[in-house]
């Protein structure tokens, strides 16, 4: 029903997908898998007109289509569920079905929009819900089965779902499983991305899997083994971009006994040592990022103890966990890691404004040296400190997002995903300079969905799936492929 | 019953309360040329609370229409030997356009509108010095007697008020039953999801400041020929009642959520307080200082309420 | 390194401060030629007084502005409040008292807004209601009379020329240069800065947000109380209908001298300049016969001009 040939697309000098091939029958589920960075987003995003295609061709039912905006692809039958939902929680469940509908009419009363947005939930397993009800008393789960009313009240005859499962829990996931069949069953044809195993084994028919911007033939997934699988979404050999690890670590800093948080479904207990580098490896929704913001204090301890240097550790808020040195650098550097519109030395002094002033003044000549610390040990060259942050590439953005912090002398750094959207060149000057900063005495954290990165970087990996702790092993015990079954529970797929 | 029934109901009871707290002391609040007056005083700030409402849903705000009233009861008066109901028409139409350029500008920039339309408010109230030649422009004294009916009372209701009660009808129908009006609440509630979801955004934004501007142009004509004059300087503290209104009557701040039902009872509980605090014999600027100190009440304590159901609702995420 | 950083390196980039400056250079050589009676000495003198205490009243709106707060709609009010407790406590304790308790309660004044707009997170519906408030409070403290004093210092305050230049005119020019000092070279002029450009960055920092609100807000009600102390100074009397209107002159010189609306970029000098352009403008166009409805209407127009053009350089627009 859909072909994609030849599809070709760039950013810059960066070629995100070179010639990638996909197609899916009507009726059918297709798996979309690979590695964080291989392509999936872009290659979705592509087909939901999101972003154009630099090559290539898209045909359904035979017959050849452009695609250039969301509204082309709507009108060509396509629905896209993003990973943000496009709930509006302020308006009714009904409404939130027909959002974006105009087809019905100019004149809508609620009442007839509940009635005809009534048999689209049914058939996602939404049948006790009040259409009337507003969408913010529902859970996320139920919220995301919205969305795929949504498409079937829009007629998709291709549907576009980019890890709907990721916030879920088990029971809700059955359900969104449930309305995914039920979609099929009507003959749409669905391209389902997701990490895990057990849904692409439970769901799909056929799995298409992209590595570094290359498609791979379709296979079966009856046929398939989840090694095959892992095997072919695993093909960056990397190696030499990661520097050795510590020879040997310090005494403990920090240890969780059962801490539970927010995006937890289980008690964490782990502990850190002095110069150590920890990676919690996780999918979204994993929880592997929601240890790091309890003990950044963005978000409450509930239960359990945090013991810092032998001392109970419960910061309240982000200046809490300021003041014991504990920094936290979260995945979003435009949102809250940088200031953009300001110079790079300003923003690495920005944390340590106290250090670098005396009597409320700013010293230029403490400012400075202060800078000019950061700046050397994270290879920021001279050229770039007279420039605004937003305007620095992806990867020195993340250097001065994670230097600002430097001047600090953190005892322990918290880092999310810590080269997201960053070039292969600069990822691999800041592995090298995290280690400098471990073998220095330092302890990190880091939480990655990448699993090169997590192995080639981690002296040990906290594996992480679906808001519980999996396992903590040393890195040298870890391969590729058995920490891709940890953080996609293919052991529940077998 | 949904929470915004029962906001909607305190609200209601709060309005009462006001009133009968005040009618116990002041006779006219139960006589019937005193309801008349109370319904009357109301007219200006409602109709313009309606479409002040609409751009907040919108999760905008229209600042301007305090000039734009002014402007519009000016080119009333000025052209109101063309008959009063061709004249209103346009004048009404006029505005109508001029807040839809604003809104597609607002759109087009991408701008924040409390910006924008501070900078419309200026050059509105100075257009309309110009247009007005700074004076003060009166109905000629022979034809004062064609704009009597504005007054004429049946029942309670006079033209102007029963206009505002229809208006407010209108405009609720509108907002809760029309595809425009629905558009206006989703990226009031959520721009981006809208935004994701396929809702025009430019749409609903000159929809929202288009009415917002061309009812108050017709408050500012309406209001004029009523008392038979307008002055270039009028309506400057329409503003601040009209966003009062309407966030005593349950629009919030930051957009998407309220009605326009609400608002009229936002507007009554000001009224009764203000025409009461006037009938208790308080000076003038008593009036505009309660309103203000009503309105910092009222943005305090809808901060506080949501600052605890966010808590309550986290604390119930956390134990379930 | 990566194109990307490259593409900005060729950009040379004119300080904003530079534009306005050009502005003002334009505006005055126009000025001179057209105008007759415009380069003369005693019209700069008018020009520079009357962009004075505006221009101070302007600077103190950068802060909330650079700190982004947008900007406050309660200044004229604070001003008219101030004024009359001015005059109500020179009259009763003397001037010194007047003035250093005049200043306190302004400060007290711009927490009480601050607290209220980190609370509601709307600055300008914030001090909209604020406004209300502090005219309806100048209006029961006068009595709605005129109030008078009578003050040896206050007259020298409100009149004296100190090297041949106005007071109100020394008071901008030290303000401008202090404000300019404090947002580059103190610490807590750092914090407004970063707040503005990122208020979520600012917190993640470990920054002060809501401290940086009050110093913003404080900061305006101290300029608000130097033009209400001078102008009650100069007129020997105060009334609670002072500075009616005059918000948008402070808005106004905000905007055109450029401050970014989004906040952490720009410095009081520009609303400074601003001023003095605004003030130039006005001379310019009172010299020609303009009404003050043309004149309001072309400084509504430059306002709406001059941010939808800031707008569009740093590229917002779609």
């Amino acid at each position: 029903m859909l072909r994609m040939s030849g599809i070709v697309k760039s950013y810059g000098p960066t070629r995100v997908l070179e010639d990638v091939d996909l197609a899916v029958e009507a009726g059918e589920v297709m798996a979309l898998m690979g590695e964080n960075g291989a392509g999936k987003s872009t290659l979705v995003k592509i087909l939901a007109g999101i972003e154009p295609a630099d090559g290539g061709t898209i045909s359904i039912d035979g017959a050849a289509v452009s695609i250039r905006s969301p509204g082309h692809a709507q009108a060509a039958g396509i629905g896209y569920v993003a990973q943000e939902l496009s709930i509006v929680e302020s308006l009714s469940v009904a409404e939130n079905v027909f959002l974006g509908d105009e087809t019905l009419g100019f004149f809508r009363s609620a009442a007839s929009l509940a009635r005809r947005a009534r048999p689209y939930l049914e058939r996602v397993g939404l049948d006790h819900i009040d259409p009337l009800s507003l969408a913010e008393e529902h859970s996320v789960a139920e919220r995301q089965l919205v969305e795929i009313a949504r498409l079937l009240s829009r007629k998709a005859r291709i549907a576009i779902l980019d890890e709907p499962t990721a916030a879920l829990s088990e029971t809700e996931i059955v359900r969104v499983k449930a309305a995914v069949r039920t979609l099929a069953a009507e003959g749409c044809a669905i391209i389902y991305v997701t990490h895990r195993m057990p849904e692409v084994f439970d769901l799909t028919q056929k799995v298409t899997v992209l590595r570094n911007g290359k498609s791979f033939p379709a296979v079966e997934t009856a046929g398939l083994s989840i090694g095959d699988l892992i095997e072919a979404m695993l093909g960056r050999q990397l190696g030499q971009m990661f520097p050795p690890r510590a020879a040997h670590a310090g005494e403990e800093i920090l240890r969780l006994d059962a801490c539970r948080a927010s995006g937890l479904k289980a008690p964490v207990s782990l502990s850190l040592r002095k110069g150590e580098i920890l990676a919690l490896a996780g999918q979204v929704g994993s929880g592997a990022g929601a240890v790091l913001r309890m003990l950044a204090g963005v978000t409450p301890i509930q239960s359990g103890s945090v013991t810092l240097e032998g001392g109970a550790y419960a910061p309240s808020g982000i200046a809490g966990s300021i003041a014991r040195k504990v920094l936290y650098c979260s995945d979003d550097r435009k949102r809250d890691g940088i200031f953009a519109v300001r110079s790079v030395p300003e923003n690495l002094s920005a944390p340590a404004l106290s250090a670098v002033s005396r009597f409320g003044l700013l010293s230029p000549a403490l400012e400075g040296e202060h800078v000019t610390r950061i700046a050397r040990q994270f290879g920021l060259g001279e050229r770039f400190l007279g420039r605004l942050a937003g305007n620095l590439s992806g990867g020195n953005q993340q250097k001065v997002a994670l230097g600002k912090w430097i001047g600090l002398d953190p005892k322990i750094l918290l880092v999310e995903e810590p080269t997201r959207g960053v070039d292969v060149g600069a990822r691999s000057e800041i592995y090298s300079h995290l280690r400098k900063l471990a073998d220095e005495g330092l302890s990190i954290i880091f939480a990655s969905s990448d699993t090169q990165e997590v192995l080639g970087l981690a002296d040990r990996i906290a594996s992480f799936f679906h808001g519980e702790l999996v396992r903590i092993c040393d890195a040298d015990d870890v391969t590729a492929e058995s920490l891709t079954r940890d953080v996609t529970r293919a052991s529940e797929a077998a | 019953m949904t929470s915004e029934t029962k906001s909607n109901l305190a609200r209601l009871g709060l309005m009462i309360a006001v009133y009968l707290i005040l009618a116990a002391r002041i006779p006219s609040y139960y006589s019937q040329p005193g309801i008349a007056a109370l319904l009357d005083s109301a007219v200006l700030a409602g109709i313009i609370a309606i479409g002040v409402g609409l751009t907040m849903i919108a999760g905008e705000m229209d600042l301007s229409v305090g000039s734009m009233a002014a402007f519009a009861g000016i080119l009333s008066i000025q052209l109101f030997p063309y008959g009063m109901v061709p004249v209103l028409v346009i004048v009404v139409l006029f505005c109508g356009l001029l807040g839809a350029l604003q809104g597609y500008c607002i759109y087009k920039l991408n701008i924040s509108s409390m910006v924008f339309t501070i900078g419309t408010l200026i050059a509105l109230r100075g257009l309309t010095l110009v247009v007005s030649n700074e004076k003060t422009v009166l109905i000629p004294f022979e034809n004062i007697a064609e704009t009597d009916f504005l007054s004429a009372k049946f029942f309670v209701f006079s033209i102007p008020s029963a206009t505002l009660l229809v208006l407010v009808l209108l405009v609720d129908f509108f907002s809760r039953r029309t595809l425009w009006g629905r558009e206006i609440f989703a990226i009031g509630g959520g721009r981006g999801e809208a935004r994701a979801a396929g809702v025009s955004i430019r749409r609903p934004i000159i929809v929202a400041f288009s009415i917002s501007a061309a009812l108050a142009g017709l408050a500012g004509a309406l209001l004029s020929f009523r008392t038979g004059s307008a002055s270039p300087l009028g309506f400057e503290a329409v503003l601040l009642e009209a966003v009062t209104a309407c966030l005593i009557g349950g629009i919030a701040l930051a957009g998407g959520r309220g009605s326009i039902l609400g608002v009229l009872i936002g507007l009554f509980t000001i009224r009764f307080l203000v025409s009461g605090i006037a009938a208790l014999g308080a000076p003038f600027w008593m009036q505009s200082l309660a309103t203000g100190a009503l309105l910092i009440f009222v943005i305090i304590a809808e901060a506080a309420i949501g600052y605890v159901t966010r808590r309550r609702r986290m604390a119930r995420a956390l134990t379930a | 390194m990566t194109s990307q950083d490259v593409s900005h390196r060729a950009k040379v980039t004119l300080p904003k401060t530079a534009y306005g400056l050009i502005a003002i250079l334009v505006l005055l050589v126009v000025a001179s030629v057209t105008t007759p009676g415009f380069a003369r000495v005693d019209n700069i003198f008018v020009v520079i007084r009357a962009a004075s205490l505006t221009g101070i009243v302007a600077i103190g709106m950068s802060y909330i502005t650079i700190s982004g707060n947008l900007f406050a709609l309660s200044a004229s009010a604070l001003g008219a409040l101030l004024a009359v407790l001015f005059a109500l406590l020179t009259a009763a304790l003397g001037f010194a008292a007047g003035l250093f308790l005049t200043l306190g309660i302004a400060v007290l004044c711009g927490l009480a807004q601050s607290v209220a707009i980190s609370l509601i997170g709307n600055p300008i519906i914030t001090t909209l209601a604020f406004g209300t408030v502090f005219r309806g409070l100048a209006a029961l403290f006068s009595g709605n009379s005129i109030l008078r004093i009578e003050s040896e210092a206050a007259l020298w305050l409100g009149t004296a020329r100190p090297l041949g230049i106005p007071t109100q005119s020394w008071a901008f020019i030290i303000a401008a240069i202090l404000s300019w000092f404090i947002i580059r070279h103190f610490k807590i002029g750092r914090e407004i800065v970063l707040c503005g450009a990122n208020p979520k960055a600012a917190v993640a920092s470990g920054l002060r947000v809501g401290l940086v609100t009050a110093i913003a807000c404080a900061a305006l009600s101290i300029g608000v109380a130097v033009m209400a102390i001078m102008t009650v100074s100069q007129f020997s009397q105060a009334k609670a209908d002072l500075f009616m209107g005059y918000d948008f002159d402070y808005i106004a010189a905000v905007l055109v001298g450029g401050i970014a609306l989004r906040g952490g970029k720009g410095t009081p000098l520009q609303a400074a300049l601003g001023a003095v352009l605004i003030a130039l403008l006005q001379n310019f166009m009172l010299l020609h016969g303009l009404s003050a409805g043309v004149r309001m209407t072309i400084v509504g127009l430059l306002v709406i001009a001059s941010i939808s053009l800031f707008h569009i350089l740093q590229g917002r627009g779609r």
